[in-house]
């Protein structure tokens, strides 16, 4: 206990640049963050619409490919489409990446980062969709096509905009795991909050004051609990405001990684 | 109260808004220093590499992010420094474009030459016929010896003492090999960056480390209760990593490599990264690219 | 084709080790999880406000910090307090850990499913709390927590993968697939066989809770 609330350990975080290097690392990280969930969000919805499709060829395909990539280590995903993305695609996303990103979002390998996370997060989110909107009850489907609506009007007018209301709050507590997550990325050498505690822990080289490993860490485990703490209020408010509207008990969704289980329909 | 969360939350989203616009600007001049324009603007043949690299005004250049003396991000300037750099800054400047910079790894380097994500490495990376199957290399800039590194208490005195202790090298470099056939018996721990070699010694989980000299005495330099010990295990020649089959490219870096040995450059780099550390004084290598590659063989 | 069945027969020892390295790791982590979480769980539910609190407090320290912080905290962290812990106990006890969290979420919401209907006449026919919990809620809560289980077990072998390319380096089935990748240059073929290996393990945990879930089924 002595180490770790020795003022001489806690010392570096308010010398030189420190602080500020390792903030600015995990604002990369909550930006890699929003823009892969964007994206899963769009790609999830596609593939929860080919999931439920009619076209028994459509929905299989679809079932299989949400199954591989949910049961992949995300780990894998990122290390591998690091290693092996092609150039091609790389140099698309440098001159197609926004001038208004940081310079650490903008070269290739995020791409590969942003890849693998849209992947593994699309196939859980397709599944949370799914069961969104297979839990709506029939009667509703039904009454849509009594009233005389196709099958994409019901989608589009009736069963979308309820089911997807109803997996807002699920979606954010994916975010949650999704910001979590976004730390491995550090591993293919993208510049973020791990790579910066790293540097700030060898700072002595350039004759500053000595950052212990575990007091860096615990200040950036911190500032994943204070944004993961806000994002999980702000899940729970939307989940209690929901339930009031519909007048029924949704099943808690609490924690991404069972959130998943919750959602699983069969 | 209600609504009180509700600003403070919007607050949160409003504060990481505008850290995200003001990293922007920061990072732009933190991580591409910009070149001195080269005095005389080389004239380079179209279709070159270097006519390619001018045209585009910037050269991408696999380095080191966590060796010093080699490549070190300095988190004061946001800078990438170290003799490494120094060659890059060198090639760079001869082809009048502004050197961005990018954390290649021992595992990952390779294919960031194949794939293009680089356009040069400079990454303490060893000459070896293997490599040399995959890439292409320019002349020697640096030539290295393999060593051991322990605790200054440490009981180990050379190779021969690693069998059954634990020894820390990084994943994909010539370490994993030397050691197999050097201390068959000693326990390998392969990570990612030489960084996690010296955070394993310092917290003890290795009991020694094996890699370049240079890049260990960089450990010496951050910690000094550590300490060389042994003979030379291998000889280690740098080269910088080019895209296979490039020829003129590669033609046009060893001419800057050669001048940055020949004109005082290389002996004041060394110096100011090692030598003034180690008190000793080196001479550029003459080894040429023949003899790195018959000594991996 | 014939390169990847060549890789897999040059370094089959290798990837053995590594998918044995994985698997106990995975099953030390998982006992621990169960544990853990149990206990966590019966504090969350425990008839004392201050436990509820102190159980909260450990669900949301550790399902809000990344697993990879958690490791470097737990292993390169403690090392340099003095604390000798090494690569495996810091590894299995930082996952293990880290899923307790989630395995207590998934007993707790299991224990609410159980009607508060049933409770409280269980207590007016004369149980006391702890009866109750063993005898009318403990086992329907079961049942229902079979599948929420599975998932969270999957996510654990999913990332038990983190450990292996952390400062730990211990030599798990992702290591030895980079470390083979790294020396034959054969990237996709050496990541084909860590893929197979992944999904043969969260195959079988599939597979494995499917057939619990199916034998305490209800029959109606």
């Amino acid at each position: 206990m002595g180490y770790l609330f020795d003022p001489h350990n806690w010392e570096w975080l308010v010398t030189g640049n420190n602080a500020r290097f390792l903030f600015e690392g995990f604002l990369v990280n909550v930006q890699i963050a929003l823009i892969a969930m964007l994206f899963a969000l769009v790609v999830g919805l596609a593939l929860a619409l080919a999931r439920l499709a009619r076209n028994r060829a459509l929905s299989m395909a679809a079932g299989v490919w949400i199954d591989i990539w949910r049961n992949l280590p995300l780990m894998f995903v990122i290390l591998y489409l690091g290693l092996a993305l092609p150039q091609p695609w790389r140099d698309a996303y440098e001159s197609a990446a926004p001038g208004f990103l940081p310079e650490a979002l903008r070269t290739g390998r995020v791409f590969a980062a942003l890849l693998a996370l849209v992947l593994y997060n699309s196939a859980v989110l397709a599944e949370i969709m799914r069961a969104g909107i297979l839990s709506l009850d029939r009667g509703q489907s039904e009454a849509a096509a009594a009233l005389g609506m196709s099958y994409w009007q019901r989608m589009r007018l009736v069963i979308l905009p309820q089911g997807l209301r109803r997996m807002l709050p699920a979606t954010v507590s994916q975010l949650i795991t999704l910001n979590k997550d976004t730390t491995l990325v550090s591993i293919i050498a993208i510049e973020e909050v791990m790579r910066h505690g790293r540097v700030v822990t060898g700072v002595n080289f350039f004759g500053g004051v000595p950052a212990p490993v575990l007091q860096v860490f615990l200040f950036i485990g911190l500032m994943f609990l204070a944004t993961n703490l806000a994002l999980s209020r702000l899940s729970r408010r939307l989940e209690i405001r929901e339930r009031r509207r519909i007048g029924t008990t949704v099943k808690p969704i609490s924690g991404a990684e069972d959130q998943l289980a919750v959602a699983r329909v069969d | 109260m209600k609504t009180m969360r509700w600003r403070w939350l919007a607050g949160l989203v409003a504060a990481l808004a505008l850290g995200a616009c003001g990293e922007e600007k920061k990072s732009a001049t933190a991580t591409t220093t910009t070149a001195a324009p080269a005095a005389a603007a080389r004239e380079f043949a179209a279709g070159t590499t270097m006519a390619k690299l001018r045209n585009e005004k910037k050269i991408t250049i696999g380095v080191k992010f966590d060796v010093p003396p080699f490549g070190f991000k300095n988190p004061n300037s946001g800078n990438v420094e170290g003799f490494d750099i120094d060659v890059a800054k060198a090639i760079a400047d001869e082809l009048g474009v502004t050197p961005k910079y990018i954390e290649a790894l021992s595992d990952n380097r390779i294919q960031f030459l194949k794939d293009g994500t680089a356009d040069l490495i400079l990454s303490t990376m060893t000459i070896t016929a293997e490599r040399d199957q995959e890439i292409d290399f320019s002349e020697p800039y640096f030539v290295a010896k393999g060593r051991i590194l322990v605790k200054g208490d440490s009981d180990i005195k050379s190779v021969a003492d690693l069998d059954g202790r634990k020894v820390c090298t990084a994943l994909g470099s010539t370490y994993e090999q030397t050691l197999k056939k050097q201390a068959p018996k000693a326990k390998l721990t392969l990570v990612d960056s030489y960084s996690e070699c010296l955070e394993s010694i310092q917290n003890g989980s290795v009991d020694a480390v094996s890699t370049d000299d240079v890049i260990l005495t960089g450990m010496i330099i951050q910690d000094d209760t550590l300490k060389l010990v042994g003979g030379e295990l291998t000889t280690e020649p740098y080269g910088a990593g080019i895209k296979e089959g490039d020829k003129e490219f590669k033609a046009f870096v060893d001419e800057v490599i050669a001048k940055f040995k020949s004109d005082g450059r290389w002996a004041a780099s060394y110096n100011k990264w090692i030598g003034q550390y180690t008190k000793e004084q080196q001479q550029p290598p003459t080894m040429t690219l023949e003899e790195a590659l018959d000594l991996s063989k | 084709m014939s390169k990847l069945l060549d890789l897999l027969t040059e370094n089959a020892g290798n990837l053995a080790g590594g998918l044995w390295v994985t698997c106990r790791l995975v099953a030390g982590a998982f006992a621990i999880a169960l544990v853990v979480g149990t206990f966590v769980a019966a504090l969350r539910i425990a008839p004392s406000k201050w436990l509820q609190r102190l159980g909260g407090i450990y669900v949301e320290t550790l399902r809000n910090i990344p697993l990879l912080v958690l490791l470097f905290i737990s292993f390169a962290g403690l090392r340099r307090a003095g604390v000798p812990i090494g690569p495996w106990t810091a590894g299995i006890a930082s996952l293990g850990l880290y899923t307790a969290a989630y395995v207590a979420e998934v007993l707790r919401s299991g224990v609410f499913s159980v009607s508060k209907g049933q409770v409280e006449a269980s207590l007016s026919l004369g149980f006391n709390y702890a009866q109750t919990l063993r005898r009318i809620v403990l086992p329907q809560a079961f049942r229902t927590v079979i599948a929420p289980l599975g998932s969270v077990t999957i996510a654990m072998i999913k990332n038990s993968a983190i450990v292996g390319v952390s400062l730990l380096a211990l030599p798990d089935l992702l290591k030895e697939v980079r470390i083979i990748g790294a020396r034959t240059f054969e990237t996709s073929e050496a990541f084909f066989w860590a893929a197979t290996g992944y999904l043969l393990l969260t195959g079988a945990a599939t597979v494995a809770f499917r057939l619990l879930e199916r034998r305490f089924a209800i029959r109606r």
